[in-house]
């Protein structure tokens, strides 16, 4: 990808997650100064970047946002409900736009109509520039910011500090008979002045009204405040002075632009890390095959085998920590992946029609990159669940007590090693008896095992493959991804997910997770001439069966294990390599669909950590395999995914 | 006369007082397509740079005041 658009995206969505926190703080405190000024900070610095890519539209859409932003910010005052709608709106489609500059190089063909609207539904809350005339002073820092950043080359020429001015004439001084231009252009030692619209726009061809002042005059000077204001003194309360230098402006702007959480911080695209991670791993397994030079140098030399022990020992503690750190680099906050969320969230419940207020707690937690990356996907999937299922209509809600918003909340809680993400909803909850009567409808569990349920476990039934409750398949929902494909993301990741439920209170689902996952402990594991790399967390214990043990069941074999009978599969026949001849059988049992199943291996290798390396081109295409690991020697190990290849 | 018409070009020339703005919008307005040509303006009041701001015609010759050519006529192009 072009690496300016890829600055793009990434400094883009960090833009719109900030204006997005800050349409969140007016949400709550409609006039706080603060929120309006880091929006407008925002959205300003976003149309500066969405003008380098043929966003016009996008840009269109900014300006009609920024401008409504500055007018709230130099009049003061709340911002209500409707305007701030109409700049989530707009912060929104940006948003999606982004998206569409990352899938598609350009956005679609609609963007311009939809801007079209965004701007007149912004404008309608922009006050005119009459309204706009009567407004108190502005603070300065920005306004002063952003003429120096319209004059960048002055300012960086000038090695003294310079003064900066903002003039705002009455609206009917052209009938006092001022020229306010020509007070402006009297300024000594003037370097640029600029004439801009008091409204953030100037108004359209019909609607000019040539008496009235609707013009601010900016400028920048080389002369001291005092002499600029002097320019001014038969208008003192109309002008603002202030000094900006070099120095003084870089800082400033820096401060808007860049990465607010300060210091040093390098920005580095993951896949760079992924190379890194990649290396390291290669590393640690060549500092494993100087294990067996070491034994090997025994057999010659028994002070050389020290030596190269020693060596070996301290390869070992540096390639400790280098690992230490690279996970310490890979971590990254939820915070990226979850600010993608509260706009996914609105539009799905824009689309159903429900009133839902989503909070997030705790996602400054730091997990482990792949981890934050596979979670989205299933978060997103149950936030549409608990939407599409879980909230009920505001109507029924307030009949029944409740608040006419559906509360839902996902929060992030680290314990120990692991992190535990909580989702839950004070929707509808779910009612165990019609999972039931559903589950026997589709055939899922015939009458008699459901009956025996308990109401846990029925609920459980929800994550079953192919079912649905949902008596209407909504375009939301009915995407053909059942909670199965939900719990099967997070079983990828390693995790565990829960449900708990009570009518008519709501809905909370538990997906616990490692925090830290750079490696994964594997089992070899020989089939033939081959050999794999198994998850141990997808072992539940291996096992050598006596002859004899194997027995023909129905088409198959089983064995008997703890007193219960598990059916025998061999992996040879599942990966087309040829069964096992040996009459002494080795096992591993692993857990699949609920049920145990004992997967035959002609030999059990060492157990290692390795990277296992998500699969990638032809690989990822083949169904049952995780990823891939490098050995020592240098080939690669196909990691296998035991429940996958037995579904 | 310090706004006039010649053909498709209106010529700004001399001292341009608050009283040329009406002026202005009126012949862009009924004309969008209108060039303006300022090598002869030599002072602009506000009320006048605004409406060439806000209207954006296309322009053909800067004025020779400095100051002038680069503030009002060279920073109204990428408004």
């Amino acid at each position: 990808m072009d690496e300016l658009l890829e600055q793009f995206l990434l400094e883009g969505r960090d833009l719109v997650a900030q204006a997005s926190d800050d349409f969140a703080a007016l949400r709550r405190r409609p006039d706080d100064a603060g929120a309006v000024d880091s929006a407008f900070r925002a959205m300003h610095t976003l149309k500066g970047s969405v003008a380098i890519f043929a966003m016009m539209p996008a840009e269109r859409a900014l300006h009609a946002a920024e401008t409504l932003l500055e007018t709230a910010r130099t009049r003061g005052g709340a911002i209500g409900i409707e305007a701030l709608d109409g700049l989530v709106a707009c912060l929104d489609q940006v948003d999606r736009w982004i998206d569409d500059m990352e899938a598609f190089g350009a956005l679609p063909q609609d963007a311009a109509p939809i801007a079209d609207r965004l701007v007149s539904r912004l404008a309608g809350h922009t006050p005119g520039p009459e309204t706009a005339d009567a407004a108190a002073m502005s603070d300065g820092a920005i306004w002063a910011d952003l003429i120096a950043e319209r004059h960048p080359s002055i300012v960086a020429a000038a090695d003294t500090v310079l003064t900066a001015f903002r003039y705002s004439p009455s609206a009917d001084c052209f009938f006092q008979g001022e020229d306010p231009l020509a007070i402006a252009m009297a300024v000594p030692e003037l370097l640029s002045l600029d004439v801009l619209p008091a409204g953030g726009e100037w108004p359209a061809r019909g609607d000019i009204e040539p008496f009235a002042c609707i013009s601010v005059l900016e400028g920048i000077s080389a002369a001291g405040p005092d002499k600029v204001r002097s320019s001014f003194r038969l208008v003192p309360d109309r002008v603002e002075v202030t000094t900006i230098g070099a120095g003084d402006a870089a800082a400033r702007s820096s401060t808007g632009t860049r990465d607010s959480k300060g210091g040093d911080i390098l920005r580095v695209p993951s896949a760079r890390i992924d190379a890194m991670a990649d290396g390291l791993g290669e590393l640690i397994v060549a500092v494993n095959a100087v294990a067996g030079l070491t034994r090997d140098a025994a057999r010659i030399d028994r002070s050389l085998a020290a030596s190269v022990q020693a060596v070996q020992a301290k390869l070992e503690q540096v390639t400790g920590r280098l690992h230490g750190e690279l996970s310490a680099v890979r971590a990254v906050t939820l915070e990226n992946m979850v600010r993608r969320l509260p706009r996914l969230v609105r539009e799905i419940a824009d689309g159903l029609g429900k009133k839902v207020s989503f909070n997030v707690q705790g996602d400054e937690l730091e997990v482990d990159k792949q981890i934050a990356d596979g979670l989205f996907e299933p978060l997103l999937h149950l936030l549409r669940n608990a939407i599409d299922h879980g909230a009920e209509p505001s109507d029924s809600r307030t009949a029944a007590g409740k608040t006419a918003d559906c509360t839902i909340t996902l929060r992030f809680l680290r314990s120990g090693d692991s992190i535990e993400v909580v989702l839950s909803d004070d929707g509808a909850g779910i009612d165990p008896r019609r999972i039931r009567e559903a589950a026997v409808d589709r055939a899922l569990l015939p009458r008699a095992d459901v009956d025996v349920l308990s109401d846990a476990e029925a609920l459980r039934l929800i994550f079953s493959p192919g079912f649905s409750t949902a008596h209407t398949v909504t375009s939301v929902s009915g995407r053909g991804v059942g909670m199965d494909a939900v719990k099967a993301a997070i079983e990828r990741l390693r995790g565990t997910l829960a449900v708990e439920s009570a009518v008519g209170e709501g809905t909370t689902f538990r997906i616990r997770l490692q925090a830290g996952a750079l490696t994964t402990p594997l089992l070899l594991v020989h089939v033939g001439a081959e050999r794999y790399g198994v998850a141990l967390d997808q072992i539940v214990e291996t096992a050598r069966l006596g002859e004899g043990a194997l027995q023909a069941v129905g088409g198959g074999r089983a064995c008997v294990l703890r007193g219960r009978t598990v059916p025998v599969v061999s992996l040879g026949a599942l990966l087309n390599t040829g069964e096992p001849d040996d009459p002494l059988a080795r096992v591993l049992i692993t857990q699949a669909g609920g049920d145990r199943v004992a997967v035959r291996v002609d030999r059990f290798g060492e157990r290692f950590n390795a990277f296992v390396r998500p699969p990638v081109g032809m690989l990822a295409a083949v169904p049952g395999v995780t990823g891939s690991a490098l050995m020592g020697d240098g080939s690669v190990l196909l990691v296998l995914d035991l429940p996958e290849l037995l579904a | 006369m310090t706004v006039r018409r010649d053909g498709d070009v209106l010529c700004l020339e001399g001292r341009c007082g608050a009283e040329d703005a009406e002026t202005l919008l009126v012949a862009l307005q009924e004309d969008p397509r209108l060039v303006v040509d300022a090598s002869a303006l030599l002072r602009l009041h506000l009320a006048v740079a605004q409406v060439l701001l806000a209207c954006k015609p296309q322009i053909r010759a800067a004025p020779p005041d400095i100051l002038l050519a680069t503030t009002i006529f060279a920073g109204w192009s990428d408004m």
